[in-house]
This record gives structure tokens, sequence and C-alpha cells, in this order.
């Protein structure tokens, strides 16, 4: 069906976003949200390079008296926060953002309030935490603050609270984005897209966002309750008072870990999409793929411990947890030989995107394999707190999610811009980031076995470390350059890059059926899947179902395994609820950094605004009279 | 016995090669020149490991590099060829064979390891207990002939090839001891006491370092180690555990007004407990916490100003005229 | 307000880890320099710590009365900055904390002592909880 001029303008005004500022503050578009918070943790993630950068500096040489141990302390805690909370997360969850509803052939996420909400109280934790920074009160214990040392006797003042309330805004930002994100996958597939005809993207996003709902109430609490010790007199973490100090590390990492993999999984969608359309074949082992990808999100649970080999636990029980984390090696291993087998048995075409994934693979193998290394329990007392470890984390948190999100950023460039990035200096980008990457923290694999602990703001002379030291700082600064080449590709390609239409690249998948960029309804019509790769097996017409009203704002509900039709949900339109409530809750989240009466007090504007986002202004579903607007 | 001398041997060739890329020969703070059995055990591990895990990533480096070159060549096809993956799934069977394989012989040597690091012989073992503090190391010896506790500080001394049992607590926050070419690190936490064997097999001076995050001056808390033989080892514990001897001059005296708060020295009034013992702080190596040598105008900088060589540390500047400040120091130097 | 907040905040939060001239007497209750230490919280920190460690704890701890109960904010010899000072080093017949104590030390243990009675009870306990490994000065008995 070729949707004519009428059927666009009415689908348009119904879902077009007011103009002007009102727009920006009351938009629930999901891309205009996801772009939001692209840019924000595309800006923090500078930042936080360039705080890199700095420490970089200062162990280039060894007893450096340019950054005292005050500062080194705060730049490595805000880094370590910045990207582990403010970025890799928020980054995977902004990817499902734009890509879900796109991939889903749907007009919007399943709770678009609640989208808009999470960027807010995301940005709420943003703020927290740099405004904190800007005024000199950075936190400075690390970005995980064990206890004592986070307790009230040893870190004086708000630093430590500034941080674990950080952790609360993000969290629950991410626990809101994570529920949309599986609501929409699991409720709004188009007619057709049974889950076995789900693309692995989707199961990636699907696994990702379970993941989130169940590992993130572990450090809410952890950090509640490490508030709770230095505001109200709790004990959970003072020995001297009947706590334990290892309770906070149990809790921590029972989050800590899972969120590593919440990282990694959406990453893994990346690559699949992306192997998928550039070896022009149907994905190799889709179902291996995705059984991988589930017993890892299971088993990325039951792992926490061998962030504690070294804190003296029972023998017996180490060695279990050595076989769970070595075992969680093999579906990613699975995962990885599929994709080189579906590049294997296909016709590569070596654009930018795919480079990235080579890339990765070559990278995050080697991240892989280091941690097998840590994950002997035995083994992780000589590796664990140096140098080893930070090549391990580094490896496989930008080899396996970064590269992959940097290919992906060039994969759907034109599908947001309707421009293609230029591939010459896309190449130069990846040569300077992947080589630069390499050079600075392959030497940190052989500076932990010397022995070089981590967190140190300075190291004494004599011991051999210094070239290899002066090698990281080198190579670090050259991924940095390649990076702002990125960047400076992206932005130049915005005004100037070849124009590309809705599919340049020949995808399979159902994003590439909308027009680039998308119009705010996303799709004039829903369609209709009959295989795992829409796009190739239907060829030029795409079958499609109509009967989606037109002059309000609807989505189409359908059931979660078979993808039946089942009603016509309304979708929420532009609200300036989700901006309010977040800000009732912002107030109270800061306020419970200095007494806890700010929860009661808090209280009360958080249901003022509540109350005005879920107050009825709607008939009752099924009424088929147009009305303006929402 | 003689297997694992054998082995030992053996596997110091990878270890040689991989030193010798990494310039650790001098390798006094370096898991990769191990002194100790402990140390040994997890050397062996470590060689296991990279062997299997460098040839892991070679076969993938080897796959993706070929696949890529055959499909750049398929490439040129226009159309695709009709897609046959019944060989791709018997490949796929037999890489998660290989994985497994490759998992088993992990976890396994890992478990070997484990339980060669708790095998040491503990009954007749000298009995240590280090306490970490921000940002020293307390370090009391239980003296086997008189069972009466020797305390001493930042340096700690180890009688070769006899089995050690160093009990580890904390003072304030979470320290970890790590003496790399003795033995993997153990954490030391408030509330709890962990215990670490050491059997060490080489002569030596080694450094520790804390590895755990503990706050301003974890850079600057370094334990250094001495593996003597067992006589040199009886006859420096026997010196430790006598008292200070007397001294003339008006150092002592000074010290004890100025420095006793925190600080002890056995046989004068100077009794603290806040700073490290100094009972025989000159017959030590490095003053701090390694931070600084043993040397007179090392120990004046530290005692006139020590914010400036270890910024953060809770050892106040005592002001003090220069005739004080020379007597305090000598007394101190003479305190072997 | 916002730029009140951040700055009220800053200095209250301040860490400097450097070494500084050597420190001299307060002069008076309004010596400039005051605020740096009595609004400061890593100084008062410090001053607590100091506090156990130079035996203070031992005669004033919690279960003080009277004279000794320095919580109670019954200053007897005046509560300003200079007049607690001076009562720490001179005002303690037969130990010479004026020579034992160097004056930044006694700037740091004047505020935390000055900063306990604002506070309630419960805040001096958690903290003191976290530091009951921590040595007391005399009050220690030996090792166990």
């Amino acid at each position: 069906m070729i949707p004519d001029r009428a059927h666009l303008d009415r689908l348009d005004r119904s879902w077009r976003d007011p103009p002007g500022f009102w727009g920006f503050l009351t938009t629930v578009d999901h891309k205009r949200i996801a772009a939001r918070y692209i840019v924000t943790a595309l800006f923090l993630m500078f930042l936080a390079g360039m705080l890199a950068l700095d420490m970089r500096w200062q162990l280039s040489v060894p007893e450096n008296t340019r950054m005292g141990p005050q500062l080194y302390n705060e730049s490595f805690s805000l880094h370590g926060s910045t990207m582990l909370f403010l970025v890799s997360v928020p980054l995977m969850e902004a990817m499902a953002f734009w890509l879900v509803p796109l991939m889903l052939g749907a007009r919007n996420m399943a709770f678009p309030r609640l989208g808009a909400f999470s960027f807010w109280l995301y940005f709420g934790g943003v703020l927290c935490l740099w405004i904190a920074h800007a005024a000199d009160i950075t936190p400075d214990l690390g970005w995980f603050e064990y206890p004592p040392l986070s307790g009230p006797a040893y870190s004086p003042g708000h630093r430590a609270d500034i941080w674990a309330q950080m952790i609360t805004f993000t969290e629950v930002a991410a626990l809101a984005a994570s529920v949309n994100v599986a609501a929409t996958i699991l409720k709004m597939r188009p007619p057709g897209m049974t889950m076995a005809r789900m693309p692995v993207f989707l199961w990636a996003m699907l696994i990702a966002s379970i993941m989130t709902i169940l590992s993130m109430p572990a450090v809410m609490l952890v950090t509640s309750m490490l508030i709770a010790d230095r505001l109200v007199s709790t004990h959970f973490f003072s020995p001297a008072g009947g706590g334990d100090a290892l309770l906070f590390q149990h809790l921590f990492w029972f989050f800590g870990h899972p969120e590593v993999y919440i990282i990694f999984v959406p990453a893994t969608g990346f690559v699949s999409s992306i192997v998928e359309t550039f070896s022009r074949r149907k994905l190799f082992g889709h179902s291996a793929i995705v059984l991988s990808m589930m017993s890892i999100g299971a088993l990325a649970f039951g792992l926490w411990v061998h962030h504690m080999f070294a804190v003296g636990l029972p023998r017996l029980g180490n060695d279990f947890y050595t076989a769970a984390s070595m075992a969680i090696a093999l579906p990613a291993g699975l995962q990885i030989f599929c994709w080189i087998a579906t590049v294997w048995s296909g016709r590569l075409r070596l654009a930018t995107p795919m480079l990235w994934v080579l890339g990765f693979v070559a990278t995050f193998v080697i991240g892989g394999l280091s941690g097998v290394m840590t994950a002997s329990a035995a083994l992780d007392l000589q590796l664990t707190d140096t140098y080893f470890v930070v090549a391990h984390l580094h490896y496989v948190l930008i080899g396996g999610a970064m590269f992959p999100l940097f290919g992906a950023f060039a994969y759907w460039y034109p599908k947001a811009t309707g421009r293609l990035m230029s591939e010459r200096w896309g190449s130069i980008a990846f040569i300077g980031i992947v080589g630069g990457f390499n050079l600075g923290f392959m030497p940190m694999h052989f500076l932990g076995l010397m022995g070089m602990p981590r967190r140190v703001y300075t190291y004494p002379p004599g011991m051999g470390w210094e070239t290899l030291n002066q090698i990281a700082t080198l190579g670090s600064a050259v991924a940095i350059l390649g990076g702002l080449v990125f960047v400076a590709n992206a932005l130049w390609s915005y005004r100037h890059g070849q124009p590309a239409g809705s599919d340049p690249w020949g995808g399979s998948t159902l994003e590439w059926a909308s027009p680039s960029p998308p119009p705010a309804f996303n799709i004039a019509y829903t369609p209709v899947v009959r295989s795992l790769t829409p796009m190739w097996d239907e060829g030029p017409g795409l079958p499609a179902m109509d009967g989606l009203g037109l002059d309000r704002r609807e989505v189409l509900i359908t059931s979660v395994t078979a993808a039946v039709p089942l009603y016509r949900q309304k979708s929420a339109g532009p609200s300036i609820w989700p901006l309010a409530s977040s800000l009732a809750v912002s107030a109270m989240f800061i306020g419970s950094i200095f007494t806890p009466w700010a929860i009661a007090i808090g209280a009360a504007p958080i249901a003022a605004t509540l109350t005005g986002w879920f107050w009825p202004d709607r008939p009752r579903a099924g009424s088929d009279a147009p009305r303006a607007g929402a | 016995m003689a297997w694992s001398a054998m082995k030992r041997r053996i596997a110091l060739v990878p270890g040689a090669v991989l030193a010798a890329l990494t310039g650790a020969c001098a390798g006094i703070q370096s898991p990769l020149a191990p002194a100790s059995d402990q140390a040994f055990a997890l050397h062996d591990l470590l060689i296991l490991m990279t062997v299997v895990c460098g040839l892991i990533y070679l076969l993938v480096i080897a796959g993706l590099v070929w696949s890529v070159l055959r499909a750049r060549q398929h490439a040129k096809r226009a159309a695709a060829a009709p897609v046959d993956d019944s060989a791709l799934d018997r490949s796929l069977i037999a890489s998660a064979v290989i994985i497994v394989t490759g998992l088993t012989v992990l976890i396994f040597g890992s478990f070997l390891a484990d339980r060669a690091l708790l095998a040491a012989r503990a009954e007749k073992a000298m009995m240590v207990r280090v306490t970490g503090h921000q940002w020293w190391w307390r370090i009391e010896y239980r003296n086997p002939a008189t069972g009466r506790w020797v305390e001493t500080a930042n340096e700690l001394h180890l009688p070769l090839g006899r089995t050690t049992r160093v009990e580890l607590a904390s003072n304030d926050v979470i320290h970890s001891f790590w003496v790399p070419n003795v033995s993997g690190k153990i954490d030391m936490i408030p509330g709890r006491r962990n215990m670490l064997d050491l059997t060490p097999r080489r002569s030596g001076w080694f450094r520790g370092a804390c590895a755990e995050f503990c706050g301003a001056q974890h850079a600057h808390m370094a334990l250094d180690v001495r593996v003597d033989d067992p006589v040199a080892f009886d006859a420096w514990l026997a010196g430790q555990a006598e008292a200070a001897r007397k001294a003339q001059g008006p150092g002592e005296a000074l010290f004890a007004l100025h420095c006793g708060s925190c600080h002890a020295v056995r046989g004068t009034p100077a009794n603290g407990r806040a700073g490290p013992d100094l009972t025989h702080f000159a017959a030590r190596r490095l003053i701090a916490a390694g931070t600084l040598p043993m040397t007179r105008g090392a120990l004046q900088g530290w005692i006139a100003q020590p914010q400036a060589l270890k910024p953060g540390t809770a050892m106040p500047a005592v002001p003090l005229r220069p005739a004080e400040a020379d007597a305090v120091a000598s007394y101190l130097a003479a305190l072997r | 307000m916002l730029i009140v907040l951040a700055l009220a905040g800053c200095s209250q939060e301040a860490r400097r880890l450097v070494p500084g001239p050597p420190q001299t007497a307060p002069n008076g209750n309004a010596d400039p320099r005051i605020p740096a230490y009595q609004e400061n919280l890593y100084q008062i920190s410090q001053g607590g710590r100091y506090f156990a460690w130079y035996g203070c704890s031992a005669c004033h701890g919690e279960d003080a009365a009277g004279p000794a109960n320095l919580a109670d904010g019954d200053w007897r010899h005046g509560g300003g900055f200079a007049n607690v000072f001076a009562v720490i080093g001179e005002r303690h017949a037969g130990q010479d904390y004026a020579a034992r104590t160097p004056v930044e030390q006694r700037w740091q243990l004047t505020a935390y002592v000055r900063d306990l009675s604002r506070h309630h009870a419960e805040k001096r306990r958690r903290i003191m909880l976290d530091q009951k490994a921590e040595p007391q000065g005399s009050a220690w008995l030996g090792p166990q």
C-alpha cells in the first residue's frame, strides 16, 4: 500500500510535537529522547576521556608531583562512575529507545511518558555528579566506594553521599527505561513477528532489560544503606556496630557483575545486525546466538563473587565461582563463532560498520581471555587490584561495548539523519581508536604482571614501570584523537554527507522500511512479518496492515509469543508531567543527601506530579471519534 | 617434591621469556619472579593460562582473517549462492567442544593451584599478625621462644624454607596484603581476620604494596619484605624483642614529649599506639612505609614536613627548633 | 541562591592535602583563619582522629560527666575558638599538651571540640563505632 499525501498528513498532525521550547520540554517521541541521551552521554564520554588523559599524563613519570593524591583520587572516581553509570548503560538504553520501535514497525514505545521521565531523571543524575564536581565536592573513593572507607568516620562530608545518590538517580532511570523496552518488545511486535522471527537485536535488548530489572534494585538498596549508615546511624556496614563490611561488597557486586553484561549484551545485538547486513546472508546460528544470550543473562547473576576472591571467603566457594565465571566464556565464544561463520559464508562488504565489528572481535576476545585468567580464584590473587585488571576491564568494555557502539553509530547514522558518514574519515577514526586503544591498554597487562597496583596516583622509580606507562599514555592520546576524528566526521556529515535513501546498506530488518530520517510517526502502515529477514524476503513490497487510527495517537498491541494483533492502544502524547515529576523526584533525592526528612517532605510534590501524570483525560478505549491532538 | 621442583624449572622457561619481554628481571614486586611455594604455584598457573588463552586467541584471529579474505573473494559474485549451513553446524559443535575442553583444563588447573596454596603445613608455623593502618603496617610476631608478642612496623622479615602464618587484620578501612613474589593478595578487612600461609624459597629483599584503595596515600603504603635464612631470622627477631638501648643526649626526652603520644619506643616513656613502633627504627631500610630511604637527610625532611613527602598522611608536622630537630633525628638514627 | 549554596558547599567540603607554612596560635576569637577549620568537615574529622590519638577520649569520652563532658555546650572558660584553643594547650595541669600537640593539630582539635555540641550524640557514636579499632592513646591496654 502506498500511502497518499492525506494519509501522511493526518498521521503527522497526530504524532508531531508541539513547536519550539514547549515541544522540547514535553516531547515523548522516542527518537528525540534517544537523541538527547546519546548527545549527553557522548559529551560525558568526552569529559571522562579527558579525565583519563589527565591521569595517564600523571602516570607517565614516576613520583610525579603534577597531581596530588586528592585530585587523582577524584579523577579516577569520576572517570569510573561517569563511564559506568552515566555513559555505558544509558548509551545502550538510548540505542534501544531509538531502534526498538523502528525495528518493530511501531509508532512509539509502550510507555512514552515513562521514556521521557527516564531521560530527565538520568539527566538529574548527571547534574548531581557533575555540578558537585564543579563545586569541588567530587566523590573521591572510586566507582565502588567500599565501606568503612566510605563510612561516616573515614569519609567526612557529603562526597560519598553524592556518589550514592547519583546511583539512585541513574538506576531508577535505568529501571524505567528497561521496563519500557521490555514491554515494547513483548507486546508491540508487528503481526507475524513471533518470538522465533524476532531479530537478534531485539532479543539482546529484551534480555538486557530483564537483567537490568533484576539487578538494579540491589545497587539502589546498597547505596541507600550506605547513605543510611552515614546519615541516620544505621550499622549495616560497621563491624563494631554489628554490621559487616562485606555485605556492601556482596550486594554491590550482585548488581555490578550483571551491570557489565547489561552493557555487553546490547553490543552483541549491534554486532549481529551489522554482520548480517554486511555479509549479505541470514545470520548463521540464530538459535545458538539467542540461546547464548539467554545463558549469558542467566549466568551473569551467578558470578559476582569473582570480584571478591581476595576477601577471604571459603575456598571451595571461590572455586565454584571460578567454574561459573569461566563457563560464561562458552556462550560468548559460540556467539563469536557464529558471527565469524556468517562472515565466512557470506559476501563481505567492508564498510565502516563492518570494520568496527572486526575491531570488536579482535579486541573483545583479548578482554574475554584475560577475563578467563582473572576468573581463576587462585590466579586472581595476583591479578586483582593491579593494572592487569584495568587492562581486562577496558578491553571488554571498550572492545566489547564501545567498538560495537561506534559501529552501530556508523550503521544507523544514515537512518537517523538521511546522510552517510564519510567512509574515508571513518576508516581513519577506526585506525586511530582501535590502534591507539590497543597501544594504550596492552602494556597494562604487563604492568599488572610486573606488580603495579591500581588506583595509585604515582609510583616509585626503579620498578621498571616507566616505559610501559609512557607507551600507555601515548596510546590513550592517539585513541582520543581518533575519537575526535569520529565526532568531527559525524558533525560534518550531518550537513555535507552523501544523501542516503531509506536503505543504504541493504539491511534485513524493519527499521530500513521507514524513511531516513523517520517522520514523527515512524512508518505509514504496520508491516506484517513472515520471516527473520523481512526486508530481504519480501522484495520491494513489504506486506502491511492498515487500521490504526490516523487522527489520534494509536499503537498496535499484539500477543507475546505469536504476535497476533489484540487491540489498538492509545499512545500518550506530549506531556509536561514527566519533566515535572522528575524534578520532584530529583529534589527529593538531592534533599535526602542532607536530611532524612527530605523523603517525607519530598513525597508531597512527587505525589502531586504523579497525580497530574495519571489524571485521566481521555474517553474509554474503543471510541473512534476523531479527536484533535491527544 | 622432586616433581614440583622439576615442574618449576620447566615453567621457568616461558616465565623467563615473559620476564625478558616485560623487563621484570629486577622483579622485587612481581608475580613473574616467584620466590615461595605459593608464588610458584600461581606462576605455573599463569603460564598454563597464558598458553591456553594465547592458542585460543590465535585460532579466533586465524578464523576471522580467513573469513574476511574468503568473504571478500565471494563478494565479487553478483548473487548469493544458496546457503547450506550443515558444515557450519558441525563446526559450531566442534568449536563448542574445543571451548569446553579448554575451559575444563583451566578450571581444573585453577582448582589444583588453589589447593597448592593451602598445602603448606602450618603446625609449627611462625605466627605473625599484620594490621593495616592508613597508611602503614603494624607487624607483630609471636615470639616462639617466649610466647610474647614482638612489635615492629613496615618491614616484614620471613624465615627461608619455613612456613609463616600471617594473620591479617585492619585497624580502620579495608587494606590488602600483597607481596607478589611471595604470594597472592588477601584483603585486610575490619572485623575479620584472614590467614595467609607463606613458605619462602629464595632469600633477598622484596617489596609488597597495599592492594585495596584505602584513601589518600594508598599509593605510598609499601611493605619491605626480607627473607633470611632461619639463623639470621632468629637473631633478627631476638634483636627486635629487646627494648631500646638507653640513649644519651636530649633526643630521647624530646622524642617522648613531642612524638610519644603516637609512637612507641619500648623502654622509654614514649608509648603511643597511633603510629608505627619505632623501637628499632634505624635498623629498617625505608621510612614511612616505603616512601623514603633510611638516610639522615630523608629522616630530617620527614620529621620536618611529612605533608610535603606524603600529603594527607596522619603524621603532623611537629614544629621543632633546629637544634631540637637535630637531636631527635640523631636519637632516631641510633635506634638499631 | 544556587551559587551561594555552591560556595558554601565548597569551603565545607574542601580538602587540601598540601604542606602549609608553620601555623601560629589563633589571634583572638575573630581570627580570619578560623572558618577554614571550624567550617571544614575534613579538618573537624581530622581533629576527631587526633582527639583519640592524643588520649583525649580517655577522659573526655562518651560517658564523661561534669566539666569533662565536652558535648554539653557549657564552656567554663569561654566558647570562642581562641578560648578553647588556649584551654587545650594550657589548662590541662600535668599534661603538657602545648608541647605534645603541634599547633596545626590543636587547631583541628579545637574545631572538633567546638563542633561536638552542634550535633546529635548519634553522629558522634556512628563515627566512633567505625573508629573503634583505633588506638586510644594512653587508654591502650596492650595487644590482644
